[in-house]
């Protein structure tokens, strides 16, 4: 067997809040030490590690902002987002779902706490991950995957062990709910305590996994707890993960897209003059409107 | 959008030796502050000339009603200074004040004497910033006293073409001195007539 095996062990850095609504620790590109390239295609990973909200009358959030370029992925853990854009879609992201949003060439979007979930509070838990596009991809349009709890196919683990949740690519014989512009393999593994699995992925793809709830050993030597996050090398196709206790892990993988990247706020693209385009595009209302 | 030095600034625009640089620019006070604190408050003598390297100011005053009024934003490469203040010794009607977490370095009235005086390729870009500032003002008065707000909205993202994803849109309505009801119908309808297109 030839092993994957972990590069470096990241704990949380110290939060920050994006807009009011999310109190979030940033694992990628978390200033230079991963960077934008070291686990591309996920170009930026923001983790609301689970946080009790107070309850508020006025849902917070994130107010109107573009994007450009890439595809934000929502993974709903605990609390729900209710979530609007300037193609006149939205809805709300309910806990186990994911939102899948392919920004393209352009949208206008407002994200806030749901209104029933603002007015009880309660706790919060979510990732954000930025998902880059080829060049060749970066200029389609906009769409949305809603992808529901039930929708995302389980592959259950024998004796009981737990469950590897597909979101997107596959795990063995099932298949991920989402399409994905290139491969990338997404699990949430749920697994009871003293529960070992096999993942094996291919040996070029860029792999990192994050602790939402417990802890595990990896490859029997590493130990990762909750909120943590480890970073793979580039070798090696197969790496074992044995619960500590009960947990949940976020396993991320996928195939470098390893195409130059600009990036500048909420704009992703593939050169300076591109960023520009789009500072300019946005200014001059081609990303349509929103209402605050 | 990037991080400007003034020293790099001024060798990609003027011949100037390194022994001049090392003897008037690198001796600057460079000063890192957070957002929201002040570099000038009414009242105060302006006493330096503000590059800003890293971050956002914004220069303005208040009127009786305690309404903002935003005369100048300065981003990454900008200067801002209160003429009346530093060359005229006034009292300054104005503040200067970080949006955002910055680094500026501080010129007084004597750097820009002295290095006019040695170098004249200073002195003649120095005078060609000059020249340029005061177009610009031109162009503001003009467009504050004629033109409709979109005309002005489009010349403001001309200038500063990512400082709508930096400043809230009442601080950039009060920099077109429109309200920001106005400034969102301007925005309102050019989206909609992008997607009509």
């Amino acid at each position: 067997m030839n092993i994957k095996k972990v590069a470096s062990l990241i704990a949380p850095q110290a939060p920050h809040f994006v807009g009011d609504g999310f109190r979030v620790h940033n694992f990628i590109p978390h200033g230079n030490l991963i960077g934008m390239h070291r686990m591309d295609p996920f170009i930026m990973l923001d983790y609301n590690s689970a946080y009790e909200f107070a309850p508020s009358a006025v849902p917070k959030g994130v107010g109107v902002h573009p994007h450009r370029g890439f595809e934000t992925v929502t993974i709903a853990y605990k609390g729900k987002v209710a979530h609007h854009d300037s193609s006149g879609g939205g809805g709300v992201i309910n806990e186990g779902d994911v939102q899948w949003m392919t920004a393209a060439s352009g949208v206008l979007h407002k994200e806030y706490h749901e209104e029933g979930f603002s007015k009880t509070g309660g706790l919060f838990q979510m990732v954000q991950l930025w998902v880059n596009l080829p060049a060749k991809d970066k200029m389609s349009a906009p769409k949305y995957q809603a992808i529901t709890k039930e929708a995302i196919p389980q592959y259950t683990l024998e004796n009981e062990a737990g469950s590897i949740a597909v979101i997107a690519g596959a795990y063995k014989s099932v298949k991920g709910a989402a399409s994905t512009f290139t491969p990338i393999h997404i699990y949430n593994a749920k697994l009871h305590k003293g529960a070992a699995v096999d993942i094996d992925l291919p040996e070029s793809y860029h792999t990192a996994l994050l602790v939402i709830e417990g802890s595990i050993v990896v490859n029997g030597e590493q130990a990762v707890s909750t909120d943590h996050f480890a970073l793979f090398e580039n070798g090696g196709t197969t790496f074992t993960i044995t619960a500590s206790e009960d947990a949940l892990v976020l396993i991320l993988s996928g195939e470098p897209i390893a195409e130059p990247i600009v990036a500048h706020g909420p704009f992703v693209m593939n050169t300076q003059q591109e960023i520009m385009q789009a500072f300019n595009d946005f200014n001059q209302g081609k990303f349509g409107y929103l209402e605050d | 959008m990037n991080s400007f030095n003034l020293k790099t600034f001024l060798t990609t625009n003027v011949e100037i030796d390194e022994q001049t640089i090392k003897e008037h620019i690198e001796k600057l006070k460079k000063i890192r502050i957070k957002k929201g604190n002040f570099l000038l408050r009414q009242g105060d003598i302006c006493k330096h000339s503000f590059f800003v390297e890293e971050g956002l100011l914004k220069y303005y005053s208040i009127d009786e009603k305690g309404k903002q009024h935003i005369l100048q934003f300065a981003p990454e490469g900008w200067f801002v200074v209160d003429r009346e203040s530093m060359f005229f010794n006034q009292p300054s009607q104005y503040f200067i004040e970080t949006l955002e977490d910055s680094v500026v370095t501080m010129m007084d009235e004597d750097v820009f004497a002295e290095l006019s005086l040695q170098n004249k390729d200073f002195a003649l870009f120095n005078n060609r910033l000059l020249h340029n500032h005061i177009r610009h003002l031109q162009n503001r008065i003009n467009l504050l006293l004629s033109a409709t707000a979109e005309e002005r909205y489009l010349e403001f993202v001309k200038i500063y073409p990512d400082l709508l994803l930096r400043v809230p849109q009442t601080l950039v309505a009060s920099y077109l001195g429109i309200t920001p009801e106005s400034l969102s119908r301007v925005r309102k309808d050019l989206a909609t007539r992008r997607f009509q297109k």
